[in-house]
This record gives structure tokens, C-alpha cells and sequence, in this order.
């Protein structure tokens, strides 16, 4: 039990799920081990509102299973922003600081988010800068793939999650 | 469209009820004291081990592996202080410690007669109304029935409390082994709408015990430096020692400053019997650290981890103590926190229209799902 850290331990199928997201692709399976430790499992049903446009962000969303709609308002209109299937990732501004949302998530189906908390991942930064390096790389290169998405196509993605 | 109303700063309402819950908490702890005394002392615990523990788990060892490591350790350190402190003889062989009590008491109380008689030769009002005589009756009462009296009643309480005070290093080593999987377990329980906030208030709690705690750690190696310092200048024996007790008692708001102050005043006149300059000094070193704890120390480290008003501070200090006594003059504090904490969170909650409604369109939708196949 003590020496534990001789060996690689080996992953859940949670853990592989998490694996196979962007956002801790670059893992090692203890990394990923520690950062499963930190997260929250929910369950939404169809339609039921994952968070809303104005709230104040506190943690980044991962999409186990299912499908979330993210949307916002312009106007009296309601704007598809983009539809995010399981892998996928939002709500990713909220972990660099505690502005609003800039936009509803809603689940499209039945879904399981594993949840990722603004103060966990801060704490992780001091505790485990590795960690927190490799989790702010992957961070920034997704952030600079929607703004070059954002530039070429001329959607307003950038702003929306 | 922005559903979400603007946030709101708690009003009186929320005030008086984080008061009052503080005051019933209290109440209640009273009645298990024997059990909150040693979780303080764990969760102080808890959060000087956290950091080790999860340095081991960067390492690769397993969580209750490293819980299991931290403890170990700190109770290896105890067990060597603790023997070192009974097997350590100095070069010169010294009294027991019952004779080295009674000397300083007798120290102490010598020097409160030569200091009574002093104030008689200097203010003849005091040798009319018969001041030293009065005192000395009283005092010579005190301690001839003072021992008979209380020491049994003062040793079988200290021995009452030493099982329950093993408590804590075991409640620490469950807090570190558990606190993230309760903190989940906790977090499970909260519906989707208030998931997010619900996650901010519990660590918030926790922030706000660990900036106390930490502060409170923090404040008392300032107090037993500085005070360590002073009374090493002024020639008193055992500066550092006198340091850590009168700052581990300081812990107690007012009742543990003088209890303090009384120990250091009795051990420097004790040591210079012939010259009261030195208690005076004392005396003089110990108001000085207390100013620079109040006005700079505490406003530094404790201060700073609760964000309480001044005023409502001293009124809560004295509220804890007419409710819980002593233990409750030391808990008021921390409980006010996280009390204060936890209050103004789900004030907003539960004020927070917009969470309600998606609360409940959330639990409509359940029951929809629940009942799809259920059509009369």
C-alpha cells in the first residue's frame, strides 16, 4: 500500500473517459488519478438546465455521456452557440475567473458531467504545479483554437462559453 | 437575456440569524464539550497535516496510505517530545514539579504583599483601611483551603478530559482520510439548480476555518517570540517555555491573557525575589506583546481570515462567554466564521428566485420521467 507509487496505477473507466477529453489528454494516469479525486459527478435530464446566462461561473463542465445545447440570448432571439457531445468540455472561462456566463447550458438528453471546481483547480495550481501547467496548456491551446475558429468562420464562439 | 438577479448584501435578518444560530451552536457545544474541545484541537490538527499529506500523494502514495503516513509520524514526534520531557535531566537536579508550584505561587504572593506594602508606604490612605492586612488574610485563607478544597476536584476534571483530549489526534486522522469524500458526499445531496453555489459555500467554510486555524497557528509563534524575547531581556528563566504557555493560553480571549500574565509575573518574582523591578518588567514586556498581538499581530494573521466587524467581534467574544463559559470565549470566533459563512450563502440561495424556479422545473421534469409510462 505504502510503496503505491512504484507502480503506475491503473485507470478506471471514469479515468479513461477523462483521458479521452482535451482538456487532460496530457495526463499521466496518477495526474489524472489526483485530478478524478477533485471532481463531482452530476445527472441532468432532457432540458434541465446545466447553468445560466448572468450566473456567476464557479467550475468547468465535462460531458461524460449525453448531449448539452449552449445557447444564448440576443435580444429576444435564442442563438445556438454549439451542441457538445460526450468528450467535449465548457463552461471553461469559469476557471480562470468568476465573470458571468456568457450563456445557458441546457442538456439535450439524458447526461452525466463530471464537474470541475474553480477552487480545486486553484489549489491544484499550488499544490501540483504540474498538474496545473499541463490542465492551463491544454486550457489555452482550446481557448486559441476557438479564437482562430472564431476569426476564420466569423462566429462569435469565443465569447460564448 | 440575463436570468439571474443582481447578488444582494446580507440585510439584519440574515444577521440576526447567523447571531443567533452562533449563540445556539454554542449552547449545544456546551452540552458536548467533551467532544467539541477535541474536534477544535483536530481541525487544528487537520490543517497544520494537509499539507505533508498531499505532498504524499504527489509522490504516487495512496490517499489513506498517506493519511495513515502523516499520522503515524506526527504521533512518533509526540511520543519522542513527550519523553524527552520526562527522561531529560539537566545537570543539576531540581524539585519536583509539585515543590516547583508551590515555589512559584509563594514567589507570586510575596511579591503581592511587598508590592501592597509599597502602595501603604506611598498612599497612607491604604495603611488606614488596613489594606496588606486585609489581603493577607484573604490570601492565607485562599491557599490553606484553596489545595484542600479544589486540587482533588481540579486533578480528577484534568484526568475526566485526558481520554476525550486523545480524541483528537484520531478525528484528525479521519478528517484528513475522509474530508474530500464527506465534502463530496455533502455535495451529492444539493440539487443541480444550487450545485455550483453550494460548492462555493463549502469551500468558502473551509477557507474561512483554514485562514483562522492557520492564523491562529501563525500568531502564536509571533506571541511566543516576541514575548520569548522580552523576557529573556529582562533576565526571567525559561523564556521560551513562559512564551508558549502564555501564548497557547492566549487562545482564550481576556481569561487567557491574564491567566497568562499572572504565570509570568510569578515566575519573575520568583526568580529575583529582592528585586520587584523584574516582575514590574514583566508585567510592563507582557502588555507591550498583548498591544503589538491586538494592534498587529492579530490584525495580520487572525484578523484577516474572518472579514467580522470590530464591534460585532468583542460583542460575540463576551455573547460566547456568558453562554459557554471559557470554552465558549475560545470557539466564538471560528464558529462565528463559518456560521457567517454558511448564513450569507444560503441567504443568497435561498432569496435567489431564478435557482428556485429551475429547482423546481428541475423536479417537474423528474416526475414527468418518472410517470412517462404512468398515463391513466
Amino acid at each position: 500500500m505504502i510503496f503505491g507509487f512504484l507502480k503506475t496505477p491503473a485507470m478506471t473507466p471514469r479515468q479513461l473517459r477523462l483521458k479521452d477529453s482535451a482538456l487532460f489528454s496530457t495526463l499521466t494516469p496518477l495526474e489524472l488519478k489526483i485530478v478524478d479525486g477533485l471532481m463531482h459527478e452530476r445527472r441532468y435530464l432532457t432540458e434541465e438546465i446545466i447553468f445560466d446566462e448572468g450566473e456567476e461561473g464557479q467550475a468547468l463542465y465535462l460531458v461524460m455521456s449525453g448531449r448539452v445545447l449552449i445557447s444564448r440570448s440576443i435580444d429576444s432571439d435564442v442563438e445556438v452557440v454549439a451542441e457538445l457531445s460526450a468528450g467535449s468540455f465548457f463552461g471553461d472561462l469559469a476557471l480562470l475567473d468568476n465573470s458571468p456566463r456568457n450563456a445557458q447550458a441546457r442538456a439535450l438528453d439524458n447526461c452525466e458531467l463530471a464537474v470541475f471546481f474553480r477552487a480545486d483547480f486553484m489549489g491544484l495550481m499550488e499544490t501540483d504545479a504540474v498538474i496545473g501547467y499541463k490542465i492551463s496548456l491544454c486550457l489555452a491551446r482550446h481557448i486559441g483554437w476557438r479564437l482562430r475558429e472564431w476569426m476564420t468562420s466569423g462566429r462569435s464562439q469565443i465569447e460564448a462559453l | 437575456m440575463n436570468l439571474m438577479p443582481a447578488q444582494q448584501r446580507s440585510g439584519p435578518v440574515v444577521w440576526s440569524a447567523i447571531i443567533g444560530a452562533t449563540c445556539l451552536l454554542l449552547y449545544l457545544m456546551q452540552q458536548v464539550l467533551w467532544l467539541a474541545i477535541p474536534s477544535l484541537f483536530a481541525i487544528i490538527l487537520y490543517y497544520i497535516l494537509l499539507p505533508p499529506m498531499q505532498r504524499l500523494i504527489r509522490l504516487g502514495i495512496g490517499h489513506n496510505a498517506a493519511a495513515l503516513l502523516v499520522g503515524a509520524l506526527f504521533l512518533l514526534v509526540v511520543i519522542a517530545g513527550t519523553l524527552t520531557a520526562v527522561f531529560w535531566s539537566p545537570a543539576t537536579p531540581t524539585e519536583s514539579w509539585q515543590e516547583l508550584m508551590v515555589r512559584y505561587l509563594n514567589g507570586g504572593l510575596a511579591f503581592v504583599r511587598a508590592t501592597v506594602l509599597s502602595l501603604e508606604q506611598h498612599f497612607p490612605i491604604l495603611h488606614d483601611i488596613k489594606l496588606s492586612k486585609m489581603i493577607n488574610s484573604r490570601m492565607t485563607a485562599f491557599t490553606e483551603t484553596f489545595l484542600q478544597k479544589h486540587l482533588t476536584d481540579i486533578l480528577v476534571s484534568i484526568a475526566g478530559w485526558l481520554p476525550s483530549l486523545m480524541l483528537a489526534p484520531f478525528l484528525a486522522f479521519f478528517f484528513l482520510r475522509d474530508g474530500l469524500r464527506f465534502k463530496k458526499f455533502l455535495a451529492r445531496a444539493v440539487p443541480n439548480a444550487f450545485f455550483e453555489k453550494t460548492l462555493y459555500l463549502l469551500h468558502e467554510v473551509d477557507q474561512t476555518a483554514h485562514r483562522y486555524f492557520q492564523g491562529l497557528i501563525k500568531l502564536t509563534i509571533l506571541d511566543t517570540a516576541v514575548l520569548a524575547l522580552g523576557l529573556w531581556a529582562i533576565g526571567v528563566s525559561s523564556p521560551l517555555i513562559l512564551g508558549l504557555i502564555a501564548a497557547l493560553l492566549a487562545w482564550v480571549p481576556y481569561v487567557g491573557s491574564i491567566v497568562g500574565c499572572v504565570l509570568v509575573v510569578m515566575v519573575a518574582s520568583t526568580d529575583a525575589p529582592a528585586d520587584p523591578l523584574v516582575a514590574y518588567s514583566a508585567v510592563g514586556v507582557f502588555i507591550c506583546v498583548r498591544l503589538l498581538d491586538d494592534f498587529v499581530f492579530m490584525p495580520l494573521t487572525v484578523g484577516r481570515s474572518l472579514h467580522i466587524h470590530p464591534l460585532i467581534t468583542v460583542l460575540m467574544i463576551f455573547m460566547g462567554g456568558s453562554v459557554a463559559g471559557v470554552a465558549g470565549l475560545m470557539l466564538v470566533l471560528p464558529l462565528l466564521g463559518v456560521v457567517m459563512v454558511v448564513g450569507e450563502t444560503l441567504g443568497r440561495l435561498i432569496t435567489n428566485p431564478r435557482l428556485r424556479a429551475r429547482h423546481r422545473y428541475a423536479k417537474t421534469l423528474r416526475l414527468r420521467q418518472a410517470s412517462a409510462d404512468l398515463t391513466l
